[in-house]
């Protein structure tokens, strides 16, 4: 059975995992920015001190061992930097802020409230090969744009890189996880897949994890359950109202043949005819809508062929017509006599009402697994094709022949064999059926 | 000819009952499994006519238990079942025929008369059709009461037919008939004979058919059954 998928396909949980894990990362993102800034911005000296390593770093990375070339963060004013000896007084101050003697080298920075806003300073090291020197660099500046430097910076550091590479492996495990998660989905789909509504005794297998497909699928499995029974209802329905209605329906019949001979008489018995033919038909087709086809065998569609031809011979000869039946050998197929019996009937009954007078009927069988039946009648008319296996139409619609069932029932009962039915006009006049079972 | 009818619809039975009486058969009626078995141990049928669905069992029961005695009347099942495996299942039972409800009275009796002329049934040893009539022990025909001179080929040929008569025999079945005979079969060799018997029946002024059924067989139809 085909698999009918909708054209526009919705997003795969895959996606969906995708662009929320991006939402998420974007999200938290934002969050540890907010997190740098404000933790920043309540601690000025260690602002102050990252600012003036950041300048130190750019003066070593780009190797300008010239500190006149160092602009200074944006804004700054009166900004100095220069290299000093060791033992300067810039590095002595460093005993000043109680960090013992003027050999010992560290880095420093010291941050002080001016009028105008505030004065860093600080010294840092800068190492370059074997040598070490000592960078002093000193500015004045106001508000937060000197700091906008260093604020970037530690978002590239401490957000940017831990998070993108974070993110993606998160991604990369997703996909892994999500495959493995859908693998039993997708097994279950194949299987849904081939389900068919003529075996019904079919169930997915249940996988024994994750929990969530296996309630899922027995989920589904019981749903199938519940159609089956219902089929099994439906069967039984069509069973019981057979015989409720069979049995009324003699009654009828045989009462009225006793009634006194007349034309009352005649035309109570043709509505009777009638109407035992309707329900037969809508009988046949209930029972072929539910035909469960488990009752498949070997067969010879020749020889199915004959029995019909003999059975229906009386029938059509009274008519005063003849019934010829040919085989064109390798008739051999699978399937259900009876359903065989049944569409040879029924293209047999149509081809007696619809070809008048005293026209003969031509039924084959072969070569292959194929059945025709070619009536000698009018044919059928071009606008009328699409309409001949539709349930209840009827050319005539004032006709009493019958229900308009019957062409339905062979297509309902050669679908069943997973066959096909067609129609044409035959060279030399008259219609044409021709049922092909599967192979 | 004896017949019991189990049908356990009153009026069902009883215009069954009724409206084959006028065709020359007696008949016993009963509704229930219970009364049928009881009925077939008093009396001795020549035809059972059995409706399935009974209110104290299955009439295929009835058709099992029957076969199972050894018991070789035959039976011919009447049924609402109109299912896709209902008339195999029936067929397999051991029932000799399956009628469908619902069904008419000359039907029925055709069927009836064609169970009866089987080999070893009550109607086997003189069949009639028409004014055709074949006297199976002493193997000669007449027809209008004029014995007509026919071949043993043809006789055996004709026999067969009678037995089906209003219904298509398959060519194997025919030409076994011709087998038997220890005659040369040739191809045509069916063809021709039943050329012989139709033109030896004509020419005795017989009023049943024998008609071809192209691909399938032949079938021979007295008056009332052909319909005209």
């Amino acid at each position: 059975m085909d698999a009918v998928r909708p054209r526009r396909r919705p997003p795969t949980l895959f996606r969906q995992i995708a662009a929320r894990l991006a939402a998420f990362t974007l999200l938290f993102a934002a969050l540890d920015v907010g997190i740098v800034v404000f933790t920043y911005s309540r601690q000025p000296e260690s602002l102050a001190q990252e600012l003036l390593t950041l300048e130190a770093t750019k003066a070593q990375a780009g190797g300008v061992l010239s500190p006149d070339l160092l602009t200074g963060p944006p804004g700054a004013e009166s900004w100095s930097a220069r290299y000093v000896e060791p033992g300067s007084p810039e590095l002595r101050r460093v005993g000043e802020t109680g960090i013992d003697g003027a050999s010992t080298l560290v880095d420093w920075t010291r941050r002080e409230q001016t009028p105008r806003g505030y004065r860093i300073s600080g010294v840092r090291a800068i190492d370059r090969g074997e040598e070490r020197r000592w960078l002093a660099m000193q500015f004045e500046g106001d508000g937060i744009r000197p700091y906008v430097p260093v604020i970037v910076n530690e978002i590239i550091q401490h957000v940017m890189l831990p998070l993108i590479p974070l993110s993606l492996l998160l991604l990369l495990f997703n996909v892994f996880a999500v495959r493995r998660v859908l693998q039993p989905l997708r097994h279950a789909e194949r299987e849904v897949d081939a389900l068919e509504p003529d075996n019904t005794l079919l169930r997915l297998s249940e996988p024994s994890e994750p929990r969530e497909v296996n309630t899922l699928v027995s989920a589904v499995n019981r749903a199938l359950g519940r159609l089956d029974a219902a089929m099994a209802t439906l069967r039984e329905f069509t069973a019981n109202a057979a015989h409720e209605l069979r049995t009324p329906l003699s009654i009828m019949q045989l009462s009225l043949d006793r009634l006194p001979a007349g034309k009352q008489r005649d035309e109570l018995q043709a509505d009777a005819r009638h109407l035992t033919r309707l329900v037969e038909q809508m009988l046949d087709l209930a029972q072929a809508d539910a035909l469960a086809l488990d009752g498949h065998v070997a067969i010879d569609i020749a020889d199915i062929g004959r029995d019909v031809v003999a059975a229906m011979a009386p029938k059509v000869f009274a008519a005063q017509r003849d019934l010829r039946f040919e085989s064109f050998g390798d008739t051999a197929a699978i399937g259900h006599p009876e359903a065989i019996f049944r569409i040879y009937r029924n293209l047999i009954d149509n081809a007696l009402s619809h070809a008048p007078g005293v026209t003969p009927i031509d039924v084959s069988a072969g070569p292959g697994p194929q059945l025709t039946v070619r009536d000698y009648g009018p044919g059928i008319a071009e606008v009328d094709l699409p309409h001949v296996f539709d349930r209840f139409w009827r050319k005539d619609r004032r006709s009493s022949t019958g229900a308009g069932l019957g062409l339905g029932i062979v297509q309902r009962l050669t679908e069943a064999h997973g066959g096909t039915v067609s129609v044409e006009n035959a060279t030399g006049g008259g219609a044409s059926f021709r049922v092909r079972l599967e192979v | 000819m004896r017949l019991l009818l189990i049908e356990d619809n009153a009026r069902l039975g009883s215009l069954v009952r009724d409206g084959l009486i006028p065709q020359c058969f007696a008949v016993d009626w009963v509704e229930t499994v219970e009364d049928a078995e009881l009925a077939m141990k008093v009396a001795t049928y020549d035809l059972l006519l059995v409706d399935l669905g009974l209110p104290d069992g299955d009439g295929l029961d009835i058709v099992r238990r029957s076969r199972r005695d050894k018991n070789a009347t035959p039976i011919l099942v009447l049924t609402a079942r109109g299912g896709l495996d209902d008339r195999v299942t029936g067929l397999d039972a051991g029932a000799d025929d399956y009628l469908v409800k619902p069904f008419q009275i000359p039907e029925l009796a055709a069927r009836c008369r064609a169970l009866l002329r089987r080999p070893g049934a009550s109607l086997g040893t003189q069949l009639a059709a028409g004014n055709v009539v074949l006297d199976c022990a002493s193997r000669s025909a007449d027809v209008g009461g004029v014995a007509i001179d026919a071949t043993p080929r043809e006789i055996n040929l004709l026999e067969v037919l009678l037995r089906r008569a209003g219904h298509v025999v398959a060519k194997p079945a025919l030409e076994n008939t011709l087998y038997a005979m220890d005659a040369e079969v040739t191809p045509n060799a069916l063809e021709a004979a039943v050329s012989r018997l139709r033109k030896r029946l004509t020419a005795a002024g017989a009023d049943v058919q024998v008609r071809t059924v192209h691909g399938v067989g032949y079938a021979l139809f007295a008056p009332s059954v052909s319909g005209e």
